[in-house]
């Protein structure tokens, strides 16, 4: 009980404080350790974390293809793939790049006109003056997946210069650099799917979109007459909309949001019809169609709607959820909140 | 005036005094405003803890969300599937996943004692660990430590939407009858309540994420929202201490409000040059 409560309370109650309080404290020290250290010593350790996490995903991935649970097959899948990224990884590292040196008075033309193709630039000349002017060695600006590949090109290379030689960047480094495996399997599988799965939020929206506007309250009303006048007004098309086409919509939108109050009908259709007439004649009348009134721009309501109503609307969320933030961590940190260590 | 108040009140008035009078050798400069906002929302949470620890009743409204916890279990219960617990795609760091991991200890006191079957896939390593603990912890207080398994709460990964991908494999091949989404989410939160609005599960969402939501209003059956998900853990374990705290949260909301109001006047008088005290400068 000690070791797996108490001490793990006392920790919790000090670095807490110690965080809390450091913000405040004119030393470097403790502010380094609230700045920089706290934060790194809680990314090493989530840096050691993820074996028990992959090994648990292993594990019980291979317990479902060795037992042959339903759906097993994906399974296979979801196994080949840690295997393949742990050996792009670790493994494979790729990232093969040549340098050359030594070449003959008057093979650089040549060599350069080699390297050119092989780079696909369309300028030797470029590359002429880099080989003149590297000091030591030129590095050939490829890399190669493949160490044979590299050969290949090297062999073309090789009766030119004196010293042409095959290299690979450091491991580590390697995971960022195009040409290796593991860039590869980032650049071409795993962005796409990723891309993929973001890609599906748009038609995702559209649904809920959907559902929302479509329940009949007030509240979705508004919401609906809203969302029109955002989409509308974040688009070319919004500002091309004349002031009598606005003057119809609003009409519209307060019968849509006054719906639900009027039961009769022909007084519903006699006031949105009245208002759209009084707008038009009123509006012809006063020369709106030269100069329209800014109140029936669309894009100057949707701004009005984001700066006003939306933002207020956040506003107090995001208070009530800093204020939420505060009491739990403050219930943490005096140690009231024991959940987290296990209820 | 209560003793306690004027108690608190002048411990407050110490401190404050102590950090003015070591400004610039022990303690910072230009922090005096976020130090006292600080003193006074602890002291103010630890006053109202510490009433309802004396034998003050707190009232708390109803909050629908966290009271369909149990209805969603018995759902799954009754139907034969499984109940899905979804803690968000962020780390032990953030308090909404801490959050989402208290709930969670309540719904697996609810399916052990339902002995419904609990899937807790997770995307960070810290919050699997946490997590089995916390399940280990309430199927043992429900009296069914033979219903637990480590495996109930697995590690899919740490990518955000290869997670949701994951996520919605699960939801699609094993059809769970309640679904929770508790924790930190970001963009994978519509794909995720979608996915699970589609099989026809029952939804709880919660989020501090201000920018989901509206995304889970949309497609859950009942939505936390933003400090309702936060007193989740004090609404559901009844403890009048915990309780209390959320009393104490609220009194700081209206000083906050106060405070608000206030500086808006003030402002509003120094702009119009009728007072030479410039609040915001103080700010």
């Amino acid at each position: 009980m000690l070791l797996k409560r108490q001490i793990p309370l006392m920790i919790v109650i000090g670095v807490g404080l110690l965080t809390l309080f450091g913000n405040f404290i004119n030393n470097e020290a403790i502010r380094g350790f609230v700045d920089n250290d706290a934060t790194q010593w809680f990314d090493i350790i989530a840096s050691f974390a993820i074996f028990l996490g992959a090994l648990n995903m292993l594990k019980l991935q291979l317990i479902k293809i060795i037992k042959k649970q339903k759906n097993w097959q994906y399974s296979i899948l979801a196994v080949a793939g840690f295997a393949f990224a742990i050996f792009a990884g670790f493994f494979y590292r790729g990232a093969n790049f040549i340098t050359i040196s030594g070449v003959q008075e008057g093979k650089i033309a040549i060599v350069s006109e080699i390297i050119a193709e092989e780079v696909d630039d369309t300028n030797p000349y470029d590359i002429e003056t880099k080989i003149m002017s590297s000091q030591d060695e030129y590095e050939i600006d490829k890399l190669f997946m493949t160490e044979g590949n590299a050969k290949l090109f090297m062999k073309k290379l090789t009766p030119h210069a004196e010293g042409v030689s095959l290299k690979a960047k450091p491991w580590g480094a390697h995971v960022q650099t195009k040409g290796s495996l593991f860039y590869w399997m980032f650049i071409n599988m795993i962005t796409p799917l990723s891309a993929t799965m973001f890609a599906l939020l748009a038609f995702f929206v559209a649904s809920a979109s959907y559902r929302a506007f479509r329940i009949r309250n007030f509240e979705a009303t508004l919401l609906l007459v809203a969302g029109i006048i955002l989409m509308l007004g974040r688009v070319p098309i919004g500002n091309l909309i004349p002031w009598w086409a606005v003057s119809i919509m609003i009409m519209f939108g307060i019968g849509a949001i006054a719906a639900p109050f009027i039961k009769e009908r022909t007084i519903l259709l006699g006031i949105v019809g009245g208002g759209i007439f009084i707008f038009i004649v009123s509006g012809t009348l006063m020369g709106w169609n030269q100069t329209p009134p800014a109140l029936l721009s669309i894009p100057i309501i949707q701004d009005w709607i984001f700066a006003f109503p939306a933002m207020a609307g956040s506003r107090a969320l995001m208070i009530g959820i800093a204020l939420g933030i505060v009491a739990t961590s403050f219930r943490i940190i005096i140690g009231l909140d024991k959940s987290v260590l296990g209820g | 005036m209560n003793n306690k108040v004027i108690m608190w009140s002048v411990l407050f008035l110490i401190l404050l005094g102590l950090y003015i009078m070591g400004e610039g050798m022990i303690f910072i400069e230009g922090a005096r405003v976020k130090f006292a906002a600080i003193l006074i929302v602890s002291i103010t949470i630890y006053y109202y803890i510490d009433r309802a620890r004396s034998g003050e009743e707190i009232y708390l409204r109803t909050i629908p969300g966290l009271k369909a916890l149990e209805e969603a279990v018995g759902r799954a219960t009754e139907m034969g599937k499984s109940v899905l617990f979804v803690p968000g795609i962020s780390d032990l760091d953030q308090v909404e996943t801490i959050t989402g991991l208290n709930i969670l200890g309540h719904v697996a006191e609810h399916t052990a004692k339902y002995e419904a079957s609990l899937n807790v896939p997770v995307s960070k390593s810290i919050v699997m660990e946490a997590g089995r603990d916390i399940c280990r912890e309430a199927y043992l207080k429900a009296g069914r430590p033979d219903l637990y398994s480590d495996d109930m709460v697995h590690y899919l990964t740490d990518d955000q939407f290869a997670y949701a991908a994951g996520v919605n494999g699960i939801m699609i091949r094993e059809k769970p009858a309640a679904c929770f989404y508790l924790g930190k989410f970001y963009a994978e939160s519509l794909i995720l309540a979608e996915t699970g609005n589609s099989i026809g599960a029952i939804q709880i969402a919660g989020t501090g994420s201000m920018a989901q939501i509206p995304f889970f209003v949309t497609a859950c059956d009942y939505t936390l929202i933003g400090e309702e998900f936060f007193t989740a853990s004090a609404y559901l374990s009844k403890k009048p201490e915990l309780l209390g705290s959320i009393k104490g949260q609220d009194i700081v909301k209206l000083l906050v409000m106060a405070t608000m109001v206030l500086t808006v006047v003030l402002n509003g008088l120094f702009q119009a040059g009728w007072i030479s005290f410039d609040i915001l400068s103080y700010l």
